[in-house]
């Protein structure tokens, strides 16, 4: 049992002066254990194919009943209570006992693997055979709040780090010119919560998420100030070197001084890189077409795929994309025209994606992840609405090492509840650091004596992915 | 009877192979389920949550026995199978034996009561504070009794003290210690110009003695309470009654209040000195978990609440972290389930009150009266009201009532005087939501019926009449009672049922029943547990505070995990020295101040922190535990920023009350902490953000940290400010970094001022503006018209203009008349609004006047609204165009006439607003034609003849369509006059820069420099 042994060679000052520098595998010394220190040290601990992330967040909570979880019971019932058979859930608008609403979708099987797919998303059926779907998600909020938190995070409440965070704490960054963990909204509301779904929680401020714009000034003060130029930057940065060289240099034993200077030359280096990151002049038009981004309906949520996918191929760890954000994807009424217009400015951008990727030869080492922070219910609300269920919901995975065209765990009939290999969040997050090569019990951050794990010691990696 | 050694040989042959088959995966070294542990007969003795597993002797009485038999439904083990019968067999046979047990010397386990072993009794923050008298060590360097024990432990390590600091050091260092704040030139030559030999320790006793001090030691105190001012969740709703725990905090340190009063007033306040509003306040320390207004699983929530109180009351008095021991016994200390439950006991009567006032019973009773006055003098008015309004409102409630589970609903439509404890607690928190949709109900929006809405309006206005009746409102109590004398349950699930477990302290400390005296209101379980803690001989929580200011003046403690005194945390350094300490504090009466003085008197903390270790240091101690210099630091966030503000001149010093914005020039403890909305500047250098207890500032270098104090508004600002009243380099370096340049500083920045200098000066001229007589054109010299203005219009202002528009976008882009905005909608800065008409795909339709706004909510979180006025204008066309906008009346009014048409009448309209406030305050300035930043798409294309703004939405008598007659306004332009200073074109080609003049303006750089070295931010 590693679960709660931590060791760490150095001390936290020390730890924290490492972390300052802000790249690379700073949890290194916390993975270690014996063994690892006789041998060469490797990271990832396993061979794994997955080197980053994209995770496609649809907030608000899509329904799973109406594109990746066919029920034709539902249909059969539709306009009755829930039988007695079913306990009844605590709801978020406490639908529990309104009459169940049909799904109005054509569905087809797809691919080799006959996957049921709605025709709300007609383009990602076509790589039916690249999807990993996980029908047995399960999670413990009820409410947006406590859902997103908890999907981001493993807990419903704030002041935890980020999947994010944890992953860019496991294995750093591979491009140090750009930050390792990068959030791009679908628009200008505010996700859930806010900033703190992608907050480094109680590890040092390096491992939070940045937050790109997609057009304009990619990060917040990545501008120089009005009226200032790069040449000017440069003398300011020339000066500040100056002053702080002399006092540094009487003060060797102090790394964190050495350290910031570090990052002031970083912030220059980014102000020069991260434009052309998010640039995407050089993207041929069929390329844009692609993704979408000739039609107005899907441009913003395709230019947004677009900007991941440079992202990663740049070294980017960890990127999350916003779908609906501020909860658009909640349809408690009229769900057909909420999620018809969301499924459509998702869909072809996400299958261009998919198809980028693995023109690319990325697919193979990104991990793409689809979901939201919980499904919505068999129940009606509103008449033609559905309220929020976390106690089983879809997600899926593509790329990464992950074997397609075949779907895990199963919800009850109805779709209401995960009955056959149900995975908590917790799970899920194991299960993602599990495919980019990290035992998350082994991934330890020490805080107030205790040694804390992304999944409050809980879950446990589905390795049937693979 | 079998003899020891044929026992001995029948446990190892038969019993103990059973136990590690069938037992061992959970109950054993790594797992301990239900707190049992079957390795050691020890353990099977004391047994796990449910009392002994087995008694020598007793089969039948043996909790093993009935588990494996299955002979209780709820408790059958191994859980998934029933052991065959011959193996039931062995172990009543063996237990029927007397339970024989090798004695294995290497194994040996003794479990004392509780089933806590001997090693762990004997961890050295169990122990007893010892009285110790200081060691003979240190010699002549000795100031204080402190210095002995440094030195002993020095000269055990072969280590050497650090020559004392210098007095710029010195004064340095205190100053940011004691206050937060730099010392002004003045105060660093008074005294390292001072010759009285006792300089020092009167500086200490004068720092001691300024309102300062509180402001900065409150700073930690709020860190370890996670002080915030919002609801930390989705809403994250601002706490506008949170303030005065602030300002209690402040005011006790200031006052040297005792730290064991200062812990019982938070802990017991309200049962302690319930009519003492200075006392009750403590109380808010347990409102401080976050919350969310619409979450239906109230259960949840509470339990929620009450753990984290229970954590933080864990983590913040007595150093242990309890979060473990919620689930199982800890697996490493000492902390027994059972006693995170006796620790939570005390927190579970805790209700949530909001309906107390923060005022003495006197005040109260006075407000009663008057306001009785006034129910009986208005009693029908209101029935009057009540009844336009009352369906929809029952209807909104009945709605959201019904979404709660059937249980909680029965509770909330119980007489509130019928309700026992928990049901109080659990309907309160749904009275709170049902308060919510009470309040989404706004009159003057949701009643539909127009002759219903004149006649709501004619009735509130007639209440207005009766405003000099009312009492002026009474300030809201943020504070915390028990729901009752009686405690609600407090279960931990076990798998023999539910255990009711009573308040008591963690069993290693202090096995003994809690005395606990409830009142008529109250369990008096909190007193209890606050007399506890605050026992003089309570090893835990007197250690704890004595280290925390240790760390805080050190930058590490004696214990370096300041919130974990566990077997997980680290052992002390100077263990003696920490008792020392502690036995003197409480001795002494608890005093902070006394033990301020006694450890920055010492020659430890004068040491200096310009020390380099040599090699055998660096390999005897590298991390300077042993304090052979001053640890280096960095400045922390709120250090930083109030130290910008001091030297830039700009420092607001106004002293508690309502929280200010973070961007504006309070003292950063008196900025506004909305956890999902921190301040850029604060967060980026690691300020917590107050979901947990933080013990410790982390210290991070990030380059989004270095971006934005690179190219930040607000630090750009203060050098400007500072800049400005900088005559020369030597000015800036006294101000940033307290002393002169070296020559060598001067050099460089004097070279890097002509640098700066002669680029600026070299910039091309700007190209003389001809008149403009064709109106706003994009890409030319008239794109947009910058207005200087002195004064804000505020929040109810008007502008009413003559204009004429050439075109709309083809596509949704709007034409920007106006605005004092720069067109964000994330942050404070974007604050504002704009008047805009629309394109001609825009969903307002084409040629909409509307009107976007950017402000504060009711939850002070930034709002963004669009109000469209569904008026349409032509273009081609001259209208007077009248735009009106109220926050208190919550509307914008909107008056169009066309010119061009004699004898139109006016098109006016008036449309709901949300309640948004401060909206001049954003950072950019008044544009006519577009935005604050520009943007091509954006601009009006046309002409504006004439505008102006006034305060105030003015009575319609002073409007006139006629411009030659405004003679009021924040500013007046009107096209055909000479421009006035206060307007400055800006086109497609102008950088739109300040008038800075060049020196000035590499100055603000070079400040801005000053500002961000490490000089400046670090203490070493």
């Amino acid at each position: 049992m590693h679960c709660h042994r931590y060791d760490l060679p150095t001390s936290r000052r020390d730890f924290l002066q490492t972390a300052g520098c802000g790249f690379g595998a700073v949890a290194l010394a916390a993975l270690m254990d014996d063994k690892a220190q006789a041998a060469p040290l490797q990271l990832p601990q396993r061979m794994a194919r997955a080197k980053s992330v994209i995770f496609l967040f649809m907030e608000g909570g899509p329904s799973h009943l109406d594109t990746f979880d066919r029920k034709p019971l539902l249909n059969e019932l539709a306009g009755q209570s829930l039988p007695a058979s079913f306990k009844t859930p605590l709801t978020a608008a406490g639908e529990g006992k309104s009459p169940l609403l049909e799904c109005k979708r054509t569905w087809k099987q797809h691919g080799q693997g006959g996957l049921w797919i709605s025709d709300w998303f007609t383009h990602v059926a076509r790589h039916a055979d690249d999807l990993a779907v996980i029908h047995s998600c399960a999670s413990s909020g009820i409410n947006h709040a406590g859902g997103v938190c908890s999907m981001n995070t493993g807990s419903l409440f704030g002041g935890r780090p980020s999947l994010g965070a944890w992953a860019s704490y496991g294995l750093g960054t591979e491009n140090k010119n750009l930050p390792a963990f990068v959030v791009i909204k679908d628009s200008e509301s505010s996700v859930v919560n806010g900033v703190r779904n992608w907050g480094a929680g109680f590890m040092p401020a390096v491992y939070q998420g940045v937050e790109f714009h997609s057009d304009g000034t990619p990060i917040k003060y990545l501008d120089n100030p009005k009226g200032v130029d790069r040449r000017e930057q440069r003398e300011k940065l020339d000066l500040l070197g100056k002053l702080d060289h002399d006092f540094n240099a009487s003060r060797a034993s102090n790394t964190e001084l050495e350290a910031r200077i570090r990052g002031f030359e970083l912030a220059y280096q980014m102000q020069a890189e991260a434009p052309g990151a998010v640039d995407l002049s050089k993207e041929t038009a069929a390329t844009k077409k692609l993704y979408g981004m000739d039609d107005a309906a899907t441009a913003t949520f395709g230019r947004n795929c677009l900007l991941a996918r440079r992202l990663v191929e740049n070294g980017v760890r960890f990127v999350q994309l916003y779908s609906g954000a501020g909860s658009k994807w909640d349809s408690h009424a009229g769900i057909e025209a909420k999620h018809s217009q969301l499924c459509h400015s998702v869909d072809k951008p996400i299958a261009g994606l998919l198809t980028d990727l693995k023109a690319r030869g990325l697919l193979e080492e990104t991990l793409v992840i689809w979901g939201g922070e919980f499904g919505r219910t068999p129940m009606s609300e509103k008449g033609d609405g559905r309220d929020h269920n976390p106690t089983g919901f879809t997600m899926w995975m593509a790329g990464g090492g992950v074997q397609g065209g075949r779907t895990h765990g199963t919800t009850d009939e109805l779709g209401l509840y995960a009955v056959q290999d149900r995975l908590h969040v917790h799970d899920l997050h194991a299960t993602i650091l599990h495919l980019l090569g990290i035992d998350h019990t082994r991934l330890i951050y020490p805080h107030m004596g205790r040694p804390e794990r992304i999944d409050q010691n809980e879950g446990r990696p589905y390795t049937k992915l693979v | 009877m079998a003899t020891a050694d044929e026992a001995l040989t029948f446990f190892e042959n038969e019993v103990r192979p059973l136990l590690v088959k069938r037992c061992y995966e959970c109950h054993s070294d790594t797992k301990q389920k239900g707190g049992l542990r079957v390795d050691h007969i020890g353990y099977l003795k004391s047994g796990g949550d449910t009392g002994p597993a087995l008694v020598p002797g007793k089969p039948e009485k043996s909790a093993l026995i009935e588990a494996v038999t299955y002979g209780n439904a709820d408790f059958q083990m191994p859980p998934k199978e029933k052991l065959p019968a011959s193996e039931i067999a062995i172990l009543e046979k063996w237990i029927k034996m007397g339970a024989p047990w090798p004695e294995d010397a290497a194994k040996k386990v003794v479990v004392t009561e509780g089933g806590l072993t001997e090693q762990q009794r004997k961890f050295w923050a169990f122990q007893p504070v010892q009285k110790v008298s200081p060691p003979d060590a240190g010699g002549s360097w000795v100031r204080n009794d402190v210095d002995r024990f440094i030195a002993e432990k020095q000269a055990e390590m072969k280590l050497k003290p650090a020559s004392e600091a210098d007095r710029h050091e010195q004064v340095r260092r205190v100053y940011f210690d004691l206050h937060g704040l730099p010392p002004t030139k003045a105060q660093v030559d008074a005294f390292v110009n001072n010759k009285d030999s006792r300089a020092y320790e009167k500086l200490i006793d004068e720092l001691l003695a300024s309102p300062r001090y509180g402001e900065r030691w409150a700073q930690h105190w709020l860190d370890l309470v996670r002080y915030a001012e919002s609801d930390g969740y989705n809403q994250d709703a601002y706490r506008p009654h949170a303030w005065p725990y602030r300002d209690y905090v402040i005011k006790s340190f200031n006052d040297d209040k005792p730290y064991d009063q200062f812990v019982r007033e938070q802990l017991a306040g309200d049962e302690i000195a319930p009519d003492d509003p200075n006392v009750f306040i403590a109380t808010a320390f347990m409102r401080h978990p976050v919350y969310e207004y619409n979450l239906r699983d109230i259960r949840g929530q509470w339990d929620l609440i009450v753990t984290d109180m229970t954590d933080t009351a864990g983590e913040l008095f007595l150093g242990l972290s309890m979060g473990c021991a919620r689930c199982h016994n800890h697996k490493f200390d000492p902390i027994l389930q059972k006693d995170y439950y006796r620790l939570r006991a005390f927190f579970t009567p805790v209700h949530w009150r909001d309906d107390l006032k923060l005022v003495p019973p006197g005040e109260k009773k006075a407000f009663d009266e008057q306001e009785a006055k006034w129910m009986t003098a208005t009693a029908e008015l209101r029935a009057k009201m009540d009844a336009l309004t009352r369906p929809e409102i029952d209807k909104r409630v009945k709605t959201w009532l019904v979404s709660f589970p059937e249980d909680l609903q029965a509770m909330t439509n119980k007489p509130a005087d019928q309700r026992d404890s928990l049901e109080k607690q659990l309907a309160g928190l749904c009275e709170r939501q049902l308060d919510f949709a009470r309040a989404s109900f706004d009159p003057m929006k949701d009643i539909k019926d127009e002759k219903a809405k004149a006649e709501y309006k004619a009735l509130r206005e007639d209440l207005n009449k009766f405003d000099h009746l009312k009492p002026k409102p009474l300030p809201e109590a943020f504070v915390v009672t028990d729901a009752g004398p009686k405690a609600p349950a407090n279960k931990l699930q076990t798998r023999k049922g539910d255990l009711e477990i009573e308040p008591g302290f963690p069993a290693i400390v202090d096995s003994a029943p809690p005395k606990i005296t409830p009142t008529q209101t109250s369990t008096g379980r909190r007193t209890a547990l606050a007399d506890w803690i605050t026992r003089a001989d309570n090893p835990l929580s007197t250690r704890v505070i004595v280290n925390r200011v240790w760390q805080y003046h050190f930058g590490r403690g004696i214990v370096g995990s300041a919130s974990e005194f566990g077997t997980l945390g680290e052992l002390p350094t100077h263990p003696a020295l920490l008792d020392h300490l502690t036995a003197k504090f409480v001795a002494g009466g608890w005093h902070f101040k006394a033990l301020h003085r006694e450890i920055m008197l010492s020659a430890t903390y004068r040491q200096t922190a310009r020390r380099e270790p040599d090699e055998a240091v660096a390999k005897i101690d590298p991390a300077n535990r042993y304090l052979w210099r001053f640890h280096p630091r960095r400045l922390d966030a709120e250090q930083v920023r109030d130290a910008m503000l001091a030297v830039s001149g700009e420092l607001d010093l106004t002293a508690g009350g309502p929280a200010s914005d973070g961007n504006g020039t309070r003292r950063s403890i008196y900025t506004r902490k909305k956890r999902n909305s921190p301040n850029d500047l604060l967060l980026a250098l690691d300020m917590p953000a107050g979901f947990t207890s933080i013990a410790e500032r982390q210290s991070t270098t990030t380059p989004t940290q270095a971006l934005q104090l690179l190219n930040g508004d607000w630090l750009r600002a203060r050098a400007h400010h500072l800049a400005s009243r900088t005559k020369s380099i030597e000015d800036a370096w006294l101000a940033v970094l307290g002393r002169q340049p070296t020559d060598q500083e001067r050099a460089t920045a004097e070279t890097f001022l002509e640098t700066q200098m002669t680029r600026v000066k070299q910039a091309p001229p700007k190209n003389e503006i001809a008149a403009n007589d064709q109106g706003f054109k994009v890409n030319t010299q008239h794109e947009r018209l910058l207005v200087s203005v002195n004064d804000k219009e505020g929040d109810e202002f008007t502008v009413e203009s003559i204009v004429k528009l050439d075109s709309v976008d083809k596509n949704a882009e709007l034409r920007t008349l106006i605005s004092h905005w720069d067109g964000g909608k994330a942050s404070l800065e974007s604050f504002g609004w704009s008047i805009d008409v629309t394109g001609q795909k825009s969903r307002y339709k084409p040629r909409n006047i509307l009107m976007q706004l950017v402000g504060e909510d009711e939850n002070a979180n930034i709002g963004y609204q669009v109000v469209a006025s569904d008026i349409h204008i032509e273009v081609g066309r001259r209208y007077h165009l009248v735009v009106q906008v109220s926050s208190a009346r919550h509307s914008v009014t909107f008056t169009v006439r066309d010119l061009d048409t004699p004898g139109a009448a006016a098109q006016s309209a008036v449309v709901p607003m949300d309640r948004l406030s401060k909206l001049s305050q954003g950072a950019s300035p008044i544009y006519l034609g577009g935005l604050g930043k520009r943007n091509p798409t954006r601009q009006w294309d046309g002409q504006i003849e004439a505008l102006r703004i006034v305060s105030g939405t003015s009575a319609a008598s002073m409007l006139s369509t006629d411009p030659e007659k405004w003679n009021a306004g924040l500013f007046i332009w009107r096209a055909a006059d000479p421009l006035p200073s206060q307007f400055t074109w800006s086109g497609a080609d102008s950088t739109a820069d300040s008038e800075d003049t060049p020196l000035l303006k590499a100055m603000t750089s070079l400040c801005q420099v000053l500002l961000t070295t490490n000089q400046f931010f670090y203490l070493h």
